[in-house]
């Protein structure tokens, strides 16, 4: 018994004594999946800058602070969210942009930062499965209102994103969300109309999650990730994605501070947010580029109708510096009413 | 006998050395961040040092204005505000833009810094934010002990409980202590005849059952807990068969309750509690049960006055064991269980990789730590020291 006790710190011990390697392949980092596939074959094998290694982490960011905070940087370039590439900047996790390697004029606006180059986008909307419910909720007033739209729901366990909702289902404009969810009353209203939802909502904490329960019919209605309710609907499933719903965000390529590969992780970027490989990528999975001539190519946008590029205007743009600012105290509030 | 002594005292020093390095040291330290209160000190030590000099009344002097707008820029300069930011925010949401507002301002900012500062955010006109200030300049601070028993301290001072619609932690230690408690319970309660009949088995068949207990045990937590994932669906096979046999007229919902999260629980800990009773109860000698039996004990006396009381060290560390596990689980309970079903080690990893803020992470470790630490000592004063017996057997 002592033994299997003993067998993990062994091997945590002998791990740190293992001496880090000097000389490692450009190790690039994004979220896994299909589409980590798909970028594998299009954007990262035709670096001619040499072999690029790729691995997928989960968004979480503690990792690479332990990473720059320990001087062994194991990985060179990743894909992060905007908050967490706002505050690794500042917090000098990660490396500044190199703009005379990477040109900084083919992003869409506030897709060049100190710190990112802009990678992909992502959002989530409303959207259920037509062949059950033909007549569906088409904005967050009716998703909220479930006497006209009886049946249960599913939106994240979290208060990014799920707050803003709350907010639009009360009947407050996208344009006046952030303004009115920095108030004392606002949160309070927000919080009220998710009183009122509770007793219809399944909480989801997955991406996968919500298209499983509109699957298998334990939810009406969710929100869910765009990209894979999209995938689904190219594989034939009977989806109505609610695009007036959408609330969306763009995550961007970052270089780990202390990267022995910086240089050659610069070039990386460039390369992989260049139109040429981004073009290829967009015949296989309906990505949202950040680089502007990929993203309003009319081509790439006839080709994939439900490129969420298509369907930003009416959409909400998550705000960074909001949840910078607010995220720790109403994620907490949020948990807080979840376990009431 | 010296000699032997040191001799002694060399040969275990790698064990020494392995104990101190990967646990002993680690985990001093993590608990040591959840009293550390280093950013202010290291991003603004010039702010710190004329602060600590300030009275608390009124308005700090000049030379802390112009210290604070100067050190503010060179830390946005350096990419070292990051973590005096959130430190700060933490400590109340908002101060996180006064910092970065003033930091930006930067070379706009003129003296005299009383007035510039204030012009630029009526909070740097306020005692407030410089007493948090002050306050943060370490080197200790109860923040992140406080805040993790739901509890926080006004920028006077005082300690009060955080607004009802953010308390969280309590209710979380109460549930993680009464979910481990009641997984603890079923375990020994559910491996006693196991390990009992186990003991009791022949030569060939107790090698066998003791391996199907071992199977289990072998494989990953988290294949196990997923398993109980696809068997407790909606249209899984548990409810197919209560629905089949007629003793359900609609599937249930057994996922995202509580019970879907000790079901889990018990099975993936089930063998813990299993082995280190079957390991004393193999080595009971059998002669004890033969006299007590010639001395006219019938077999309920022979179980409750010989076998129970020498088996009750396998079944004190067996469930001490099994205690310990199941406060640290977090992945089953995330996984089947639902929005009131999370328990404090999922916070912690939060905190941990999500949020960074590990301070929280390393006060909420340090309750969990302390909490389960009681819980192992009442049971050795309650069982009268057999924990002890029952490590040794």
């Amino acid at each position: 018994m002592m033994r299997r006790l003993l067998a993990p710190f062994v091997a945590l011990a002998l791990g740190l004594c293992a001496v880090p390697a000097l000389a490692r392949d450009l190790t690039i980092v994004a979220g896994g999946g299909a589409l980590q596939d798909h970028m594998r074959r299009t954007l990262f094998a035709t670096f001619p800058g040499g072999p690029v290694v790729d691995t997928a982490y989960d968004y979480n960011v503690g990792p690479i602070r332990a990473m720059v905070a320990a001087g062994n940087v194991t990985w060179d370039v990743v894909m992060v969210e905007a908050p967490d590439l706002v505050r690794g900047c500042e917090d000098g996790i990660f490396e500044r942009i190199d703009w005379s390697v990477v040109d900084r004029g083919k992003f869409m606006p506030g897709g060049a930062t100190t710190c990112g180059a802009g990678a992909i986008g992502w959002g989530v909307s409303v959207f259920y499965d037509e062949a059950r419910h033909p007549n569906g909720p088409s904005n967050f007033v009716e998703f909220f209102d479930t006497a006209r739209f009886p049946g249960r729901r599913s939106m994240r366990r979290g208060a990014r994103m799920t707050l803003e909702i709350a907010l639009m289902g009360d009947g407050v404009a996208p344009a006046d969300v952030y303004k009115v969810l920095a108030t004392p009353q606002g949160q309070q209203r927000a919080f009220a109309a998710l009183d009122r939802l509770r007793p219809h909502v399944t909480f989801w904490t997955g991406g996968q999650q919500p298209i499983e329960l509109v699957n298998s019919g334990e939810v009406a209605y969710a929100v869910g990730f765009v990209g894979r309710v999209a995938n689904g609907i190219r594989a034939g499933a009977r989806y109505n994605l609610r695009w007036s719903t959408l609330l969306y965000a763009y995550d961007s390529w970052a270089v780990v501070r202390g990267s022995p590969n910086a240089a050659q992780g610069m070039r990386l970027i460039e390369h992989i947010t260049s139109p040429a490989p981004l073009l290829e990528l967009t015949r296989l999975w309906p990505i949202n580029p950040v680089t502007q001539a990929v993203a309003e190519n009319p081509d790439v946008r006839a080709r994939n109708p439900l490129m969420m590029s298509n369907h930003t205007a009416g959409g909400l743009e998550i705000d960074t510096e909001f949840w910078l600012e607010h995220g720790p105290d109403l994620e907490q509030r949020f948990a807080s009413w979840l376990n009431r | 006998m010296r000699r032997t002594n040191w001799l002694a005292a060399l040969l275990i020093a790698p064990l020494l050395l392995l104990i101190l390095g990967s646990f002993l040291v680690p985990v001093g330290l993590t608990l040591f961040r959840a009293v550390a209160d280093r950013e202010v000190a290291v991003a603004l030590p010039d702010t710190r040092a004329v602060l600590a000099g300030w009275d608390g009344q009124g308005l700090p002097p000049e030379v802390a204005f112009a210290a604070v707008a100067r050190e503010l820029a060179a830390v946005l300069e350096a990419r070292r505000i990051g973590d005096v930011a959130q430190r700060m925010n933490f400590e109340r949401t908002g101060l996180r833009t006064l910092l970065l507002r003033t930091a930006r301002a930067g070379d706009r900012l003129r003296a005299p810094y009383a007035e510039s500062l204030v012009a630029l955010d009526a909070r740097w006109g306020q005692r407030d934010a410089w007493l948090m200030l002050q306050r943060a300049g370490g080197p200790f601070t109860s923040l992140y002990l406080l805040r993790a028993m739901d509890f926080t301290r006004g920028p006077d001072g005082a300690v009060s409980q955080v607004a009802i619609e953010e308390r969280l932690f309590q209710t979380l230690f109460l549930r993680t202590l009464w979910v481990s408690l009641l997984v603890t319970a079923i375990c020994v309660l559910l491996a006693y005849p196991v390990a009992y009949t186990i003991a009791r088995l022949r030569a060939p068949w107790s090698s066998v059952a003791l391996t199907l207990v071992l199977i289990p045990f072998w494989s990953s937590v988290l294949v196990r807990t997923t398993a109980w994932f696809v068997l407790l669906q909606r249209e899984g096979p548990v409810n197919g068969a209560l629905v089949g046999l007629g003793l359900l007229d609609a599937p249930a919902q057994i996922l995202g309750t509580r019970l879907a999260v000790v079901l889990a629980l018990v099975h993936v800990l089930l063998p813990f509690a299993i082995l280190p009773m079957h390991s004393v109860m193999t080595r009971l000698d059998a002669t004890y049960l033969r006299a007590a039996a010639s001395l006219g004990a019938n077999g309920v006396q022979r179980f409750l006055r010989v076998w129970l009381p020498l088996s009750l060290p396998g079944v004190a560390a067996g469930g001490a064991m099994v205690f310990l596990l199941a406060v640290g689980m977090y992945t089953a309970p995330a996984l089947v269980g639902g929005d009131r079903d999370q328990m404090v080690t999922w916070f912690i990893a939060n905190f941990m990789t999500r949020d960074v803020n590990w301070g929280m992470a390393a006060a909420l470790s340090a309750y969990l730590l302390a909490m389960s630490g009681a819980v192992i000592a009442l049971t050795r004063i309650l069982t009268g020291g057999t924990v002890q017996a029952g490590a040794r057997a």
